[in-house]
């Protein structure tokens, strides 16, 4: 890698981390299930999230009954109640889980507690799945399942939200990395960007070119990057108000 | 000179048809005394467990699995299979109630992993079409946007050839597709209970109501369980869908659409 290239990312790791670097993503997810878990005046709350193969579930955060035993777990997603909501891209809730043999005596011999009711929805945006949240034990809601389910997916939203702009940032650093990785001896980044941005696949393309205007920006004056927020700051409010 | 396609309309060439449709579309008229006999049902979901009491039989169907040598991602062997979660086999049995001599087909898209899920989840439905099945179930849905293209084309070649694809809405306020389309049957939960008690909403894109809230349902190992999810609304429309076929074959999705409007529990 050359020198020049290194110092350049050196500059902008530290110039943009704290400003790009999504703070805490488990930490998020974590106070997440935990408010989920009290509203729903629940036993417990978690979120798994696929691994890369897209063939498991790993939960990564829990509150909760069991929480300790849950986190870490791996279930395979083609088995299950949560599994299934995630391959159908629909939400479930299920109010005798002990009626379904094979769910329980997974779930008996892994976590060691079986719950009686379970409420699952996917984490996905237009993008891809991410996972699920589920609730277990949920306080008797007596006919209001439906509510019960709307506000899940309020909650849905916001752990799909974290855990894509978190990947999304990962993404930005991979491709920044690289380009310095692959940048020849003497190279300077910008170049070393620009030819990650022509290799790149599509969808990473626009990231690496992305990174490649920030690069640009971070060597302006303040005024310039002041204006330059501001400039994106209306695009994006723009683009929201074009979504709706 | 005449434009394209303006020979279909020749005098001669263009069919007579038979609108089926009489002055007043009561229930009576449209499901009275219909069992859904002769329909094709195809429950696109987890499989369905045929040795379920509440199911009875199944007809046939097939598996489609990923597989990213084949020319459209996805292979699909036909036979018998298991239900990998239950929930296949709780739509099928909610079938069964409305349409209880109606032939039901499982096309298992579900399980294994996600990646390619677009492809097999289109290849299931082709499938479907290919063996002549009158009414899709389809209680599961995507919001990726790389899929639209391709639910909407195999949605519209089902709605061309006359198949009514039946599809839960996503419980998500964001697109899920393929229930956003029009030529779909858009169903979410209402909270009633009565399986004949059908609501038409008509600020779409969500066109129907149908139980879903707290019910019984069949599920894994003979069993039933207690549910809540718009995937089980769906499924008693494909029922009510099923029915009326058997009793009127040869509807179009569209006089379908009209024919479960007026019956509707909230028309007048």
């Amino acid at each position: 890698m050359g020198d020049d290239a290194l110092a350049d990312l050196a500059q902008l790791a530290a110039d943009l981390g704290p400003v790009l670097r999504p703070r805490g993503n488990e930490e998020f997810l974590q106070a997440l299930v935990e408010t989920a878990r009290l509203v729903f005046d629940a036993a417990a709350c978690s979120i798994a999230l696929l691994d890369e193969d897209e063939e498991q579930l790993e939960f990564r955060v829990a509150a909760g009954v069991g929480a300790e035993m849950t986190v870490g777990l791996r279930i395979p997603v083609d088995r299950g109640i949560a599994g299934w909501a995630v391959v159908a891209g629909q939400p479930i809730a299920i109010d005798d889980v002990r009626q379904d043999p094979r769910f329980a005596a997974d779930v008996a011999e892994t976590t060691g507690y079986v719950p009686r009711s379970i409420m699952a929805m996917p984490l996905e945006s237009e993008r891809r799945t991410f996972g699920v949240i589920e609730v277990l034990d949920r306080r008797q809601s007596g006919g209001e399942g439906a509510e019960d389910m709307e506000l899940l997916a309020l909650f849905a939203r916001q752990a799909t939200l974290a855990v894509e702009t978190s990947q999304i940032f990962s993404n930005l650093g991979q491709a920044l990395f690289e380009a310095a990785a692959l940048a020849a001896p003497g190279e300077d980044l910008r170049s070393a960007l620009e030819k990650r941005a022509i290799a790149a696949p599509r969808a990473q393309t626009e990231l690496a070119e992305l990174a490649l205007l920030f690069h640009d920006l971070g060597r302006l004056g303040g005024e310039e990057r002041l204006a330059a927020a501001r400039i994106v700051d209306d695009f994006l409010a723009y683009a929201r108000k074009r979504q709706r | 000179m005449k434009p394209a396609w303006a020979w279909q309309f020749e005098p001669g060439t263009l069919q007579r048809i038979d609108t089926q449709l009489p002055a007043a579309i009561t229930r009576e008229w449209a499901w009275g005394g219909s069992t859904g006999a002769g329909i094709k049902v195809a429950v696109v979901d987890s499989g369905i467990d045929g040795s379920h009491p509440r199911v009875g039989s199944v007809a046939g169907g097939a598996v489609v699995l990923a597989d990213p040598d084949a020319t459209r991602g996805a292979r699909v062997i036909e036979g018998p299979h298991e239900d990998l979660f239950g929930h296949g086999t709780a739509c099928a049995a909610i079938i069964r109630a409305a349409a209880p001599d109606a032939e039901l087909y499982s096309v298992r898209v579900l399980g294994e992993k996600l990646t390619g899920r677009g492809a097999v989840f289109a290849e299931g439905m082709r499938w479907a079409l290919a063996n002549g099945m009158d009414v899709l179930n389809m209680s599961l849905s995507t919001s990726r946007a790389d899929y639209y293209g391709l639910f909407h084309e195999i949605t519209d070649a089902a709605y061309f050839k006359h198949a009514m694809v039946v599809c839960a809405v996503n419980n998500v306020r964001a697109p899920s597709y393929p229930s956003q389309y029009a030529s779909v049957f858009s169903v979410a939960a209402h909270s009633g209970r009565d399986p004949f008690h059908l609501d038409y909403n008509p600020a779409p894109p969500v066109e129907f109501g149908a139980p879903g809230i707290d019910l019984e349902v069949a599920w894994l190992g003979g069993k039933t369980i207690r549910a809540t999810g718009n995937s089980f609304a769906a499924p008693h429309i494909s029922g009510l869908i099923a029915r009326i076929l058997g009793k009127h074959p040869g509807l179009t999705p569209f006089q379908m659409k009209t024919v479960l409007m007026a019956v509707a529990d909230n028309a007048s």
